[in-house]
């Protein structure tokens, strides 16, 4: 992929991700910030479908950003084909082993199996 | 100076005569990596709800502490400083802010780098500081 398309969605994926995370946290703070880290609070949280949608979308777009922006500044570090291709297939693989993570937890708690 | 005349890790590092937005650059790579950090560490802090809830309030009880408020105040800050002077590089990206094309006369001062830019960078370095100040606020009065 073009190194223009990929700044393209590293800032896209900014703006939607300082979007979804103010509306996490401005329901952390919202609903008392010690309250809303109860068990029965976060479990509620992850069964109501729309907040799971966003928490899943939260999960997508920082993992997307944060591993693209850990590639980049590694490449700012050292060249090198090589190395560049570690790089950045090793950010890719962590992105997509914490997306899998993630989703683990919010799939199966979504679903009740808690 | 190092081989080849290249300064590497340490002449990047070095803020000094490259004014603040140098330090920008560097407090935006260090606050990326700082969020990182702590965004995998918070997916792995949430997976512990599906050991029940004792090992949700186990694991509550390790960050409920002085010094988890501390690191999450920190976080805090570098999250609004690395949104602020994200949105400020996006828009010099963008051309916003980043002055006329000019011929180069001496002292050739960049006309990117130019008091806009710098009220930017001192304007994220503020706010950080404020939304931290309201984090600890909020995080021991309660």
């Amino acid at each position: 992929m073009r190194e223009s398309t990929i700044m393209k969605i590293h800032y896209g994926t900014a703006i939607a991700a300082v979007a979804l995370v103010a509306v996490h946290v401005l329901i952390r703070v919202t609903h008392g910030f010690a309250e809303s880290l109860e068990y029965e609070s976060v479990i509620a949280n992850y069964r109501y479908v729309p907040y799971a949608i966003m928490l899943e979308l939260i999960l997508v777009l920082l993992s997307v950003h944060g591993f693209n922006g850990l590639r980049v500044i590694l490449l700012e570090l050292r060249q090198g084909r090589l190395y560049e291709k570690s790089v950045s297939y090793g950010c890719m693989a962590a992105m997509i082993g914490l997306i899998a993570y993630g989703s683990r937890t919010i799939i199966v708690t979504n679903m009740g199996l808690v | 100076m190092g081989r080849d005349g290249k300064k590497g890790i340490g002449g990047m590092a070095d803020p000094r005569r490259y004014g603040i937005e140098r330090v920008a650059y560097w407090l935006m790579r260090l606050s990326g990596l700082g969020l990182l950090a702590y965004f995998v560490a918070h997916i792995y802090e949430t997976s512990n709800i599906l050991r029940g809830r004792v090992g949700w309030d186990e694991i509550l009880q390790m960050t409920q502490t002085i010094e988890g408020h501390i690191i999450l105040a920190l976080v805090i800050g570098m999250c609004v400083f690395h949104t602020v002077n994200g949105i400020r590089v996006m828009l010099g990206h963008g051309g916003v802010w980043v002055g006329r094309p000019a011929r180069p006369d001496y002292p050739y001062n960049p006309a990117s780098q130019n008091y806009r830019h710098k009220i930017g960078i001192y304007s994220a370095i503020i706010l950080a500081a404020v939304a931290m100040m309201y984090g600890l606020a909020v995080l021991f009065g309660e």
